[in-house]
């Protein structure tokens, strides 16, 4: 099974039409990989479409990095009873 | 006698949405006034309680003097209880007189007289209950009285309910600052323009062919157009608007570009062009520049409606334009089908064609779907933001209000977003 991580990559990569080898943990998903504001909520619709989770919008939105993309989405499985 | 107004049934509330999620029907606008003005004045009723959905009751309580859902306004006098969808016009049930329920076909209860030495027969705990015991104890005939049934009948209304309201309300003259030059068309005494209105120059106001009232503090800047029947509400500022027949405006609006037989409610806005026709515009609406709905099919054909997102409603009218709910935003550009539906809270972005026909409320329309977007909170902060400008306050009354309407209107929006993400999917 993948591991959050490369999911994350993955759905990024599509949502924004990158190459998912081009995607770092510690890319801001902004200023280095060029997410607009409404790709942003594209991301996160995508991000609870892949891991079967409901996302707090403002918390959702408030992450910047891919890393804090993995921990946030990690830690919203286990609330979530989510098998990850 | 007490008059007691009750907001209908909830299945025929909804034929009034989205306009009706945030208010009782009587609050909706025809003419120069709210549909409770004219029953007031009606009836001639100086003692008015009401009865609304408890969800809304906090929050209507702040914006009226009545009584809201206070059971101890069903005792102690006479009571005409009237159902909000009651036609004020046709309205010939004595105030007084001896018990009688007047009730529809189906049942739906449009009036109750009841004489208060009856009312110990009764069960007086809430209004449910005591219409319920009415019926069931007092003597029941089948009422023809005339009922608003959709929000589109509003809409085809207003321009005769305006004639209507003009001569009721008797007055004509200028009290305000018409600046020169300046054009009105037909009688003069089909005008008025009341206290502290400017009127820039370069404007035509034509009641030629049905009289224009502008109320106090209205500002009408130059070129624009305005032809009657219509009703400027206080403190409307209009931009060089072509303002078509049959428009009820305000209080507070900035209204430009062409409008024609719509009704708008307070504190909204369409500063720029575009058109608008046969709509119904809630409070604290936005629309973007170039913002324009259609009212006529290209085949000339009746217009229906989605008040549910599934099931078509026709309305035997080949005019309907958009209904759209309190606190909307569209974006500029964006274009509105015949007869289109916008939920309230939602905020639109256009894609270059005409939107779907139904957007629920609370929806962020992004990219041709509808998503949850930044979520309730943000919009919530938007509506703040709007209100404070406007020096009115967003209220925890308000929010809870608004609350309960997001998870009343889940279902349908749920399944958009649902729809919207297989889309996103596959692109």
């Amino acid at each position: 099974m993948p591991t959050v991580e490369q999911r994350v990559k993955e759905v990024t990569a599509r949502v924004l039409k990158l190459n998912p080898e081009d995607i770092k943990i510690e890319h801001d998903f902004m200023s280095d990989l060029g997410a607009e504001s409404v790709q942003s909520i594209e991301l996160m619709a995508m991000f609870e479409e892949e891991f079967g989770i409901e996302m707090d919008e403002d918390a959702a939105l408030s992450v910047e990095t891919i890393g804090g993309a993995i921990k946030f989405i990690t830690m919203v499985c286990k609330e979530q009873g989510v098998d990850v | 006698m007490r008059m007691i107004l009750y907001d209908g049934p909830s299945e025929k509330r909804a034929n009034f949405h989205p306009l009706s999620l945030s208010r009782p029907i009587w609050e909706l606008r025809c003419g120069m006034s709210t549909l409770i003005e004219k029953l007031i004045a009606k009836i001639g009723a100086t003692d008015v309680a009401c009865f609304v959905e408890a969800y809304m009751a906090d929050s209507y309580r702040a914006k009226t003097q009545m009584k809201v859902n206070d059971p101890a306004t069903l005792a102690g006098d006479d009571l005409l209880i009237v159902n909000g969808r009651v036609k004020a016009v046709g309205f010939d049930v004595a105030a007084t007189g001896p018990s009688e329920v007047g009730v529809t076909d189906d049942g739906e209860v449009l009036y109750a007289r009841i004489a208060a030495a009856d009312l110990a027969k009764l069960t007086t705990g809430g209004i449910e209950e005591l219409l319920d015991s009415a019926k069931a104890a007092l003597p029941t005939v089948t009422s023809e009285l005339a009922t608003w049934n959709y929000t589109w009948d509003l809409v085809l209304a207003n321009p005769a309910q305006l004639t209507e309201d003009f001569k009721a309300a008797g007055r004509s003259g200028i009290e305000g600052n018409v600046e020169q030059p300046n054009a009105i068309r037909g009688s003069d005494k089909d005008v008025f323009i009341g206290s502290g209105a400017v009127i820039h120059p370069m404007v035509v106001i034509d009641a030629e062919n049905g009289p224009v009232y502008l109320d106090e503090d209205v500002e009408v800047h130059p070129f624009t157009r305005i032809e009657g029947p219509c009703y400027v509400g206080k403190k409307s500022i209009l931009l060089g608007a072509k303002c078509r027949e049959g428009n009820s405006i305000g209080p507070v609006c900035r209204i430009g570009g062409e409008v024609e037989e719509s009704i708008i409610h307070g504190h909204s806005n369409k500063y720029h062009d575009g058109f608008l026709g046969h709509a119904y515009v809630g409070e604290w609406v936005n629309l973007g520049a170039l913002t324009t709905n259609s009212d006529l099919k290209n085949d000339y054909s009746d217009v229906s409606v989605m008040l549910d997102g599934r099931r078509p409603i026709g309305t035997g009218s080949t005019k309907v334009g958009s209904l759209i709910g309190d606190h909307t935003k569209t974006a500029i550009g964006t274009l509105l089908n015949t007869g289109s539906y916008v939920g309230a809270m939602a905020l639109i972005m256009p894609t270059g064609k005409p939107l779907p026909k139904f957007i629920s409320s609370f929806a962020w329309f992004l990219e041709g779907v509808v998503t949850k977007g930044f979520g309730r909170k943000k919009l919530y902060e938007t509506a703040a933001i709007a209100m404070s400008r406007r020096k009115c306050e967003w209220t925890e009354a308000e929010k809870n209000m608004w609350e309960k309407i997001f998870e009343m209107t889940a279902p349908g929006r749920d399944e958009a977003i649902r729809r919207g993400r297989r889309r996103m999917s596959r692109s």
